[in-house]
């Protein structure tokens, strides 16, 4: 997929978090760059400490202004994210950009029936009447697909089961027509069959009405089924990032290179040992000078150690954040068997 | 439902029958939780979390116990580790159950340990990890300093630096490091079986590789048997030898890993493993193999628990509970189709 | 991961400071806790060295001298309604405040954490009937009970003591109870008695640790309410008899002043604010120290 021509809806550029609530201040992501074209899914990879909710979050400007430091560019369908306050704030969240979280229990108001929310999450953007509003979200609770839509527009978030509600909570986050969705972690807290249910449904539902969206999930084979790009994130920074049939085929990053040997695995190795990365997920407020990868690396060398690598570009729309993609490239990554 | 005990059914050559009776037998577990209303506390609803759970555990092998939320999974582990008392059927250890016929509760503790999901849950935020590993050694009469001594021995038999972290405190360690003072805590009475009850769940991918290494080091080294819990299909075909999986607290089908992943016998597990994601960009899931969530534990179906959803349903799936039917070996399908004559339209078309 | 050598295992190890050393270590760096604590430990000071400090007999009065205002010359703080020294009785009577505020509040810990403890572990139908019991004495308004309690045994400062102890046994219990329940399911309690170890074990290694703090600081909120209530009962000629110097007490007799000179009439109940107040920053601070997240 190459450099579209035309304008991506959203566009991050430079995107560095510090918190400063604990002991030391944390810089949760570190000049994070990262555009979305029009009606594709990107997904977000990583694991603890890589930063990819706190990417999200900053999007809707979500994080608590004093203890936090947000710098950089984010731009949304032409509109200057950072810039926006009150009440333009408050309208760009839910109508541009809408998000779908991991525990709809949590995400819901439980005093209120999931018609009631979505009605009046629609009567906050648009000039709709009670009623209209109300048909709008039988709409919606039907096109995602909950069984029995007009009982359950009088039902309250605890009366549902974990599948139906997170239907429920997809069905809120896109009353409003957003450009964009960000989805964090929407099925890991789902049964397998149920998983597999609501990542079909959010795919037909992108293709249905053209959505642009971020997915972040820990799960590659996640990121495998939804996503058109893929970008692997690692303490605070993307460390790869291309079109999902390169970066799974050919992965060049270390990180993603082991993330994926352990993946794919699966049962061929019965028996025998995972290819395991060593040493623990990064201390975000100790990082290591240069690579915060290094530690854990099997490729670094001096260079890698003493400072942080730029982005070397692999092939279209495929780069990677590593001094040492020379060595890596040509290692197995998922779909191909290395003997 | 009475299970014929699987490793003696099929009548095989005398070399098989000399094989090694099960380590542990589980017979008709049921545990069901009342739940209470009104003033009294009068029963209104049960959960019946448990309803009749059979099977065996060989020396030596892992067994991988999967299902969906309700399955009962959990619930059945913490029976077996007599956490819960069960409303009825019984566990017995080399042929003897807890409590009876010379075996102690005290005794089978130290010889079937656990490991919890929660690793931070599961340490005493308040204790040392030196302290918290050695208080069951401590327990059984082993005297101060020589629990220490084992505690610190374990450390390092998990990955991790005695000197470094037997003074540490929960808090001040990572989830993987904690998880592996867990599996050092569940060793030090050096048991003979080991629960992991979604012990890497919670883990992050990369650490939660180096975790099932250490298991299957220790498994190795020691000898042990491990019934491994989990929800992540993958994980378990990775490193179980048999599998077990379970549905509203029965069993549905009990088999070697590659007869239940190349093709299960019965209808959920085929839902089941149809539900695992693919890798592949180009051959995507298309269709889901189940619709709607896996149901309440409370009030479940009568009969077969799976028959409102699966599509080969008929009568007799409503009117009786399918007994687990032994195929060959060691492989078990509670179903119709399976037992010839049950009934089913189909019955003997999946033996 | 190679197996160490066995006698590394004996060297020293990296101890971590205990938990009371981190709540300290963290408490430290609250100013607005360790301040209370500050003006705390300026108070049980003064109630310790009020003989060396006092410069006037708190009991000696002349009537000549009566609701004199601060400042008079020899008498900083002004004199009460029976010519006694204002500063001295004010000192004086921290001793009192303080033991009527404190001392209720730990017998109830240990009484009340005891029962609460016991209900919680055990549970059943034996917690049913402490807790209930427990209620019964709850429902009452503490102010209410404190009062009927000192009334049916009489005035003086033992029976004030013992109604306020039974006054705080039932919430003490309360909390106690449902600490425990907390961390009696939690899974660290699980795998110890998947370990083996019998429920005197358990408490005694697993519980207790993890209940007590929760608790103690619960308590120590009590204490502010604890001082009130003995000024209260103090006030209504409960408790503390006079001349004993006491600041309810003295809020009570100096009640006539208030029209005179009103000022004398709010510095014993100053002194209460400021010392409750204290208690109150103090266990805040305490709960914040307390609350280590990994």
């Amino acid at each position: 997929m190459s450099e579209s021509q035309a304008q991506p809806v959203l566009d991050i550029r430079g995107l560095t978090v510090t918190f400063s609530g604990g002991a030391k201040p944390v810089r949760a992501l570190d000049g994070v760059d990262l555009s979305l074209a029009r009606g594709e899914v990107v997904a977000l990879l990583g694991e603890s400490g890589s930063g990819k909710s706190v990417t999200l979050r900053s999007i809707l400007r979500l994080h608590p202004p004093r203890t936090s430091r947000v710098e950089g560019r984010i731009i949304v369908d032409g509109t200057d994210v950072m810039a926006l306050a009150g009440r333009a704030l408050e309208d760009f969240r839910g109508k541009t950009v809408s998000m779908v979280f991991q525990e709809p229990m949590l995400a819901m108001d439980p005093v209120y029936t999931v018609g009631d929310q979505i009605s009046e999450a629609v009567r906050q953007h648009e000039a709709l009447s009670r009623k209209e509003a109300r048909n709008r979200a039988l709409d919606m609770l039907t096109r995602v697909r909950i069984p029995d839509p007009a009982r359950r527009l009088d039902a309250y978030p605890h009366e549902m089961s974990g599948g139906m509600r997170q239907r429920a909570m997809i069905a809120l986050a896109l009353a409003s027509r957003p450009k964009v969705l960000l989805a964090d972690e929407p099925t890991t807290a789902l049964d397998a069959t149920v998983q597999v249910q609501i990542l079909l449904l959010l795919r037909e539902l992108q293709r249905e009405f053209g959505l642009s969206v971020i997915f972040v999930t820990h799960d590659i084979s996640v990121a495998v089924e939804v996503a058109d790009r893929i970008a692997v994130m690692y303490a605070g920074r993307i460390v790869e990032a291309g079109p999902i049939r390169d970066v799974i085929r050919t992965p060049r990053h270390p990180y993603t290179i082991g993330l994926l040997s352990t993946r794919a695995a699966g049962g061929r190795l019965t028996g025998k040992r995972l290819p395991a990365i060593p040493g623990s997920p990064p201390d975000l407020a100790n990082l290591p000078l240069g690579c915060a990868f290094a530690p854990r690396c099997t490729f670094a060398g001096d260079l890698c150690r003493t400072s942080p690598p730029e982005p070397v570009t692999l092939a279209a729309g495929h780069f990677a954040r590593c001094y040492r993609t020379e060595e890596t490239g040509g290692r197995a990554g998922a779909g191909e068997r290395a003997g | 439902m009475s299970t014929a005990t699987l490793a003696t059914e099929t009548g095989q050559p005398p070399a098989a029958a000399m094989a090694p009776p099960a380590l542990l037998e589980v017979r008709d577990l049921v545990k069901h939780f009342p739940m209470k209303s009104g003033l009294f506390g009068k029963a209104k609803a049960v959960v019946r979390a448990v309803d009749g759970v059979s099977f065996d555990v060989k020396a030596g092998e892992t067994l991988g116990i999967v299902g969906e939320s309700g399955c009962g999974k959990s619930t059945t582990a913490r029976v077996i580790m007599h956490l819960i008392k069960p409303d009825s059927g019984s566990v017995r250890l080399a042929g003897r159950s807890p409590g009876a016929g010379g075996l102690t509760m005290k005794a089978f503790r130290s010889q079937v340990q656990m490991v919890f999901q929660d690793s931070y849950a599961s340490l005493n935020p308040r204790m040392t990890v030196e302290d918290s590993i050695a208080y069951g050694p401590a327990v059984h009469g082993i005297n101060g300093s020589d629990a220490v001594r084992r505690a610190r021995r374990l450390l390092d038999r998990v990955g991790l630096d005695p000197l470094r972290f037997a003074g540490r405190y929960p808090h001040e360690l990572s989830g993987g490091q904690r998880q592996r003072v867990n599996i050092a805590r569940a060793l030090a009475l050096e048991p003979r079986i080991l629960i992991l009850d979604e012990a890497v769940s919670a883990l992050d991918k990369s650490v939660e590789a180096q975790v099932l290494n250490l298991l299957l080091d220790l498994k190795d080294d020691i000898g042990l048997t491990y019934i491994f819990i989990s929800h992540d299909l993958e994980v378990v075909r990775f490193i179980a030898s048999r599998v077990m999986v379970m549905y509203l607290g029965r069993v549905a089908e009990i088999g070697p890993t590659e007869q239940l992943y190349g093709g299960g016998r019965h209808p959920y597990t085929q839902a089941l493993l149809g539900s695992m994601l693919s890798m592949d960009p180009d051959r995507r899931t298309e269709t889901a193999p189940l619709a709607g969530d896996p149901p309440n534990p409370i009030n479940p179906p009568p009969g077969c628990r799976f028959h409102t959803r699966c599509r080969f349903a008929e009568a007799v799936c409503a009117a009786s509970v399918p007994p687990l039917f032994v195929r060959g070996g060691d492989h078990a399908v509670a179903c119709h189709m399976a037992a010839p004559g049950s009934g089913h339209s189909q019955a003997g078309a999946i033996s | 991961m190679l197996k160490a050598a066995p006698d590394a295992l004996d060297g020293p190890i990296v101890r971590s400071p205990g938990y009371w050393a981190t709540v300290w270590r963290r408490f430290r760096r609250d100013p607005v806790a360790v301040g209370a604590l500050a003006m705390i430990a300026i108070i049980v000071l003064m109630a310790i060295l009020a003989p060396w400090i006092a410069p006037q007999d708190p009991y000696k009065g002349m009537t000549l001298r009566r609701l004199r205002p601060p400042g008079t010359d020899g008498f900083p703080l002004g004199t009460d309604e029976l010519g006694r020294d204002m500063l001295s009785r004010l000192i004086y009577g921290a001793r009192l405040s303080l033991f009527m505020g404190v001392t209720p509040v730990f017998l109830a810990l240990f009484i009340g954490g005891a029962i609460g403890i016991a209900a919680g572990y055990v549970g059943g139908w034996v917690n049913s009937i402490l807790m209930r019991t427990m209620d019964v004495f709850f429902a009452f308004p503490s102010v209410l009970l404190a009062i009927a309690l000192s009334g049916a045994m009489g005035a003086g400062i033992v029976n004030g003591l013992i109604s306020l102890t039974v006054v705080f046994i039932p919430p003490i219990a309360r909390v106690a109870e449902s600490v425990t329940t907390g961390v009696r399911t939690l899974d660290y309690v699980d795998a110890a008695r998947a370990s083996g170890g019998g429920a005197i074990s358990i408490i005694r290694h697993h519980v207790l640790g993890n209940v007590l703090g929760p608790i103690f600081v619960y308590a120590m909120s009590l204490i502010a309410v604890s001082m009130i209530l003995a000024s209260g009962l103090s006030f209504l000629g409960l408790g503390v008899k006079p001349p004993d110097p006491e600041w309810g007490l003295m809020l009570n007799t100096l009640r006539t002043a208030l029209y005179t000179q009103p000022i004398l009439c709010a510095l014993p109940g100053i002194m209460i604010f400021v010392t409750s107040i204290s208690f109150n920053l103090l266990t805040d601070g305490l709960r914040s120290a307390m609350d280590i997240k990994a």
